[in-house]
Formats: C-alpha cells, sequence, structure tokens
C-alpha cells in the first residue's frame, strides 16, 4: 500500500515535471544568452531529492527527461537534457547529503543549475567540435544564480507543504 | 527558519566575481586580432570563410545540409541569421554578432557561425615560407 502510493506521488511529480518543461520551452529568458532556462522542472527534482530520496530524485529526472523528449520529439536534446539533468542530480544529492548544514535549498539549487548548464555547455561543445561555445558558460552562469535562487525558495516553500500532507499518508521515508 | 545562510551569500558572491572575470577575460580576447572572418561551421567542419568586405553589406547566403536550412545576412562588420528551419529559432533571437570569438550556434542543425581573427603575423609567415 506504502509503496502504491510514494509510486503514485512519483508519478505525479514527473507529470508536473513534464508540464513545467513544456510550458518553459515556450518562454525563454528573453534578455540573456541564448539557451538560457528557467530551469522550472529543475523543481522537481529538488522537491522529490528532499521530500523523498537521491535514488527517486534520479528516476524523476530521468524519466522527465526521455518523457519531454517524447512530447517535444527532438531526439538530439535527450542527449542535453537527459546528461544535464542527471548530473545536476547528482551535485544536488552531494551537496544536499553532505554541505546541508551550509548551504540552504537555495544553495543546493543554485549548484544543480550550475552544473546543468555547465554539462549543456560541455555537451554542446563535444558534439560541434568546438571550444568557443564555452563563452557562453560566464552568463549563463550569472543567470543560474537568479534561476537557481528562485527555483530554490520556491521549493522550499512547496517541501514545507508538502511534507504535511505526504506525513498524513504516510509515504514519505 | 531563514531563507538565505551564509553558506548561500558567499557562494553568490563567489560566482558573481569568477563569472564577471571571466566575462572581462571572454571580451578582451576579442580584441586581439585584425583580419576579421566569418567561419561558418557545420557538424565540427569549417564549410565556408567569408571575410568582411563594403560589398557583402546586405548579401544574404543560405546554407543547406543534411541537418537543416539557415538564412545568414551579412552586414558592416557583423552578421546574424535571419530565418531558420529549427524549431527555437535562438539563432535569429540573437541578432548579429560583430567581436572576434563571438559565435552563433544552431544545435538542431549543428551550425556554427562564428567570427574568427587572422592575425597578420601569420598571413607574413604564410608568404615568406
Amino acid at each position: 500500500m506504502k509503496n502504491t502510493r510514494k509510486l503514485i506521488f512519483l508519478s505525479l511529480l514527473v507529470a508536473i515535471g513534464l508540464g513545467l518543461g513544456l510550458v518553459e520551452s515556450m518562454m525563454p529568458l528573453p534578455f540573456v544568452a541564448p539557451g538560457a532556462k528557467l530551469g522550472l522542472s529543475n523543481m522537481v527534482i529538488l522537491i522529490t531529492l528532499v521530500v523523498f530520496s537521491p535514488k527517486d530524485a534520479f528516476v524523476v529526472g530521468i524519466l522527465k527527461s526521455i518523457v519531454l523528449t517524447l512530447v517535444t520529439g527532438s531526439v538530439t536534446s535527450l542527449f542535453y537534457s537527459l546528461s544535464g539533468s542527471v548530473l545536476s542530480c547528482l551535485a544536488m544529492t552531494i551537496v544536499y547529503k553532505y554541505f546541508s548544514n551550509i548551504f540552504s535549498s537555495i544553495g543546493v539549487s543554485i549548484f544543480g543549475a550550475m552544473t546543468h548548464n555547465f554539462v549543456q555547455v560541455l555537451v554542446a561543445c563535444l558534439m560541434m567540435n568546438n571550444f568557443r561555445i564555452f563563452s557562453y558558460l560566464p552568463i549563463l552562469q550569472l543567470t543560474s544564480i537568479f534561476t537557481g535562487y528562485f527555483v530554490g525558495l520556491t521549493s522550499k516553500y512547496a517541501v514545507n507543504n508538502l511534507r504535511k500532507s505526504f506525513n498524513k499518508f504516510d509515504v514519505s521515508h | 527558519m531563514k531563507a538565505l545562510t551564509r553558506g548561500d551569500k558567499i557562494l553568490i558572491a563567489i560566482i558573481i566575481i569568477v563569472n564577471v572575470a571571466a566575462l572581462f577575460f571572454v571580451k578582451n580576447l576579442a580584441f586581439n586580432y585584425e583580419n576579421k572572418y566569418i567561419s561558418i561551421q557545420v557538424n565540427g567542419e569549417e564549410i565556408k570563410k567569408i571575410t568582411f568586405d563594403s560589398n557583402m553589406v546586405g548579401k544574404q547566403i543560405p546554407i543547406e545540409t543534411e541537418y537543416g536550412y539557415n538564412l545568414i545576412e551579412i552586414g558592416d562588420e557583423k552578421v546574424r541569421v535571419i530565418e531558420a528551419d529549427c524549431p527555437d529559432q535562438l539563432d535569429v533571437k540573437q541578432g548579429y554578432i560583430s567581436r572576434v570569438g563571438e559565435v552563433i550556434v544552431c544545435l538542431p542543425n549543428k551550425l556554427v557561425i562564428e567570427i574568427k581573427g587572422g592575425n597578420i603575423e601569420t598571413d607574413i609567415d604564410g608568404l615568406s615560407r
């Protein structure tokens, strides 16, 4: 019973991430470098990481990337989004597990956003054989402060409320 | 519960300092060149070189490859993409690039448009060889 509830909540989180990813792809950040995104779906991974466990966060991240690729229909973006979400999830797990006395969820989320950007640029460089693309990195990292800040803040409030309802249903660890 | 811990603030400060420094570094790299030319690369291979010239201003060059179609326009010491068949149109939205080292990237079409600088010295070396 407990496992089924957990499964349903995780699927709901994947679905929310999918919706956020779609909305996000319709509204790019207008003023900064190309490829800069809000990282809204990163919120779902962060929430899963905090409320459930790192393992579940990896599952949600990978599923979200695959399903989002099926929806948007561009196979090349699978490499970018999959590598980005797996490695940013790894970074957030490490920071959350070992440094959560130093950083709040905002810091965790900024680390995730930075790793995501770095991996995206790296994958783009490898696929295009052109290391000039790294000149985008500073401006992307600067925007990742803002996006990471808001994602962290939002998921902090979400986690507070979700914890209550999840405890009521007895699903989280 | 406080929103920002001290660690967060230090992290943000470090990121801002490092990246602003990196931004200036990237910009400074661009001024050390004399002969600018546009290098158009598809899938990592350079397929076209275009030097800036006054009678090239306003010229439009279509680039059709197996990955997709882009139309670039050359302006006065600058270049931009005006048409593309990629879904996100990020390369069109980016507008003009003009400095050495700046790039327009179209990920779906595997297209990189880069402004490169050929040093005059390398030209002399090439002649004297």
